[in-house]
């Protein structure tokens, strides 16, 4: 059965993990060509991802990191079996949050 | 050698359509109320504007989309809202009040009333911009703006004390009326730094078909043609102070007081040119401003938009614009006093820069969009102190008008 | 490819490099057990109104019921294998005269702008 969901929409909600904490906001959808489709792999949550998002420069990264203070920006990589959309204004985390890769510093 | 034509229209129309009726009200106010002492507001003001159109003419000249366009496309449609919300109303009160300086012009020159000459301006501009081209209006404004020159010459007859020019070019503290000082401060900000200025000259940009050879240009365009324009705007200060004062105005709260400017010094002439001068220059803006906002909401939806365009070709562009022209045209009609509703939005626009400024510091350093011309050290040091200036100016300009009393 | 950095928001251009509106929206398609897959860009009032809020959505749901054609009342859909090429804008292998996006404009156009004389 095939459903139709539409990726700006999912931009900005709120995740939640299993145990109904917060884990980020989708701030980021990362696909790449698989065969002949271009298909989801991963999404990026968290302060951290929309930095990654505005900030295309250390120099901009550095200036996000000044306001936001150092270290506070945190950013997840969920992949794509791991998000729950059966109800797509409210994503679910299918995993522990410890589970999750974190977003590097570059 | 065509490109040293382009670059010296460049520069013409940058100093003709420099002054509008808010450069000429704010300037007046603060000549009359302070002498020479705000002329520093001049000053910063005009050096924002140089660095702000220099990064704006950049980014669209190697990006090929304007400043407007990258702000969606960059931040996203629901941030870019607020940007486009908040720009499109505060165009349409300075399309107003430019309206209105026109036909004030009118009102000096027939003693008919402004209020009925509100609605010949509208169409005066509409028509303008329906059947004219971007070429045509660009270089009419540069040639015809140049009669503003006349203001340095009003201002260099009466002799001011150069030493004097000079001390004021850099900040002072009041020594009474704190409150109006630093309002009439953040109304000199806001009418000098005009977001409606770097936006046009963006989207300018591209009508021009400007590439990755026009960088040099492009700042000698920003940098001598904005100052040129802030020596017009300085000299309508300095005329403001040593006419004013002696003729028992320090509060320039009447729009019947303006033509003193020039009549002080040129007698019956000093009326007619600035009744000229008033005309041009807020016609000019007025085709700026209304030709901006179309290019603003085009590019925010990601329409056909071009001056050179004919109507049939970018239809919601040229709807953008007429109905910005017939709205702007109803408070002049109803009334409203020109010269209140320009002090009024020159302090809002102050208000508002940081909402446009602040995109810059991200697009001027992004690479997809400027390639390796990117803000260098200098340019981003100079963006962040602006963008400082412009949450200064949001925070502190509305309390101001509160606390001089308008 | 980073759906937000470098497609939704993005101007769209025909394969003439004509303007035809910016990128409103993305569309996903949901297998069970498989990867969301890229499907369709959207371009339209109505997909940029859903960014917004329910009650703007319903709105230009309205709007376009009372003015618009048939074919006005879904967003209009380009599907992915019709991209060409993403930079800094993203090119399609249509043109555009043969899409829906400038509906409304060439409306605007026949029965308001050829009426006014000069144009």
């Amino acid at each position: 059965m095939m459903r139709e969901i539409n990726a700006e929409l999912l931009l900005g909600r709120r995740v939640l993990a299993p145990d109904g904490r917060s884990v980020g906001r989708i701030e980021e959808i990362v696909a790449e060509p698989q065969g002949s489709v271009l298909a989801v792999r991963e999404y990026h949550l968290g302060s951290y991802a929309l930095m990654e998002r505005l900030a295309a420069t250390p120099f901009g990264r550095a200036m996000l990191d000044f306001f936001y203070g150092s270290g506070i920006g945190q950013g997840y990589r969920v992949p794509w079996d791991k998000l729950d959309l059966t109800d797509p204004e409210k994503p679910r985390l299918l995993c522990a949050l410890a589970d999750l890769e974190t977003l590097k510093r570059a | 050698m065509d490109k040293l034509l382009e670059v010296s229209l460049g520069i013409v129309t940058s100093v003709g359509g420099y002054l509008e009726i808010g450069s000429i009200a704010t300037s007046a106010q603060a000549g009359a109320a302070f002498g020479f002492q705000l002329l520093w507001a001049l000053v910063l003001g005009t050096l924002c504007i140089i660095v702000l159109v220099e990064m704006s003419g950049r980014f669209a000249a190697v990006s090929h989309h304007t400043i407007s366009d990258a702000m969606r496309e960059r931040f996203g449609f629901n941030f870019f809202l607020l940007p486009l919300t908040v720009t499109v109303l505060l165009n349409l009160m300075v399309l107003s009040a430019e309206i209105g300086g026109v036909a004030l012009a009118g009102e000096f020159a027939t003693g008919i009333g402004h209020q009925w000459w509100a609605v010949p301006v509208g169409i005066v501009v509409w028509l303008l911009l329906w059947k004219g081209t971007f070429g045509l209006i660009e270089k009419g404004v540069a040639l015809l703006g140049l009669v503003t020159l006349v203001f340095v010459v009003a201002a260099v007859k009466l002799g001011p004390d150069w030493k004097d020019l000079l001390r004021s070019a850099v900040p002072s503290l009041p020594q009474q009326d704190s409150a109006r000082y630093w309002f009439l401060a953040a109304s000199i900000l806001g009418a000098t730094i005009s977001p409606y200025l770097f936006l046009f000259y963006s989207s300018g940009a591209i009508e021009d078909h400007w590439n990755e050879s026009y960088l040099w240009a492009n700042r000698a365009i920003a940098g001598i043609g904005m100052t040129f324009g802030g020596v017009i705007s300085a000299s309508t200060l300095v005329l403001a102070a040593l006419v004013m004062p002696p003729s028992g105005i320090r509060d320039v709260n009447d729009y019947h007081q303006l033509p003193l400017l020039l009549t002080k010094v040129f007698g019956f002439w000093g009326l007619v040119l600035f009744i000229a001068s008033l005309a041009i220059a807020c016609l000019g803006a007025a085709l700026e401003i209304a030709l901006q906002q179309a290019y603003l909401v085009a590019q925010g939806f990601g329409w056909n938009w071009g001056k050179d365009l004919m109507p049939e070709a970018a239809p919601a562009f040229s709807l953008v614009y007429t109905l910005s022209v017939i709205i702007a045209v109803v408070p002049m009609v109803l009334g409203v006093d020109p010269l209140n509703l320009t002090v009024f939005s020159m302090a809002l626009t102050a208000a508002s820069l940081p909402l446009t400024i602040l995109p810059f510091i991200f697009l001027m350093n992004d690479k997809r969009f400027v390639k390796q011309h990117t803000n260098g050290r200098l340019g981003n040091i100079a963006i962040m102190a602006i963008i400082a200036l412009g949450f200064v100016l949001a925070i502190a300009t509305i309390p101001l008008e509160i606390l001089s009393g308008g | 490819m980073n759906l937000a950095r470098d497609i939704i928001d993005k101007q769209v251009v025909d394969k003439n490099q004509a303007k035809m509106g910016k990128v409103d929206g993305v569309v996903l398609a949901l297998h069970g057990g498989k990867p969301p897959v890229v499907s369709y860009i959207e371009i339209g009032g109505i997909t940029l109104a859903r960014r917004v809020g329910r009650r703007t959505e319903r709105f230009i749901r309205l709007l376009k019921k009372r003015w618009g054609s048939p074919r006005a009342q879904q967003p209009y859909r380009v599907a992915w294998r019709q991209v060409r090429d993403i930079g800094v804008d993203i090119e399609i292998a249509l043109d555009v005269r043969e899409t829906p996006v400038n509906d409304w404009q060439n409306w605007l156009r026949d029965k308001v702008i050829r009426r006014i004389p000069g144009s």
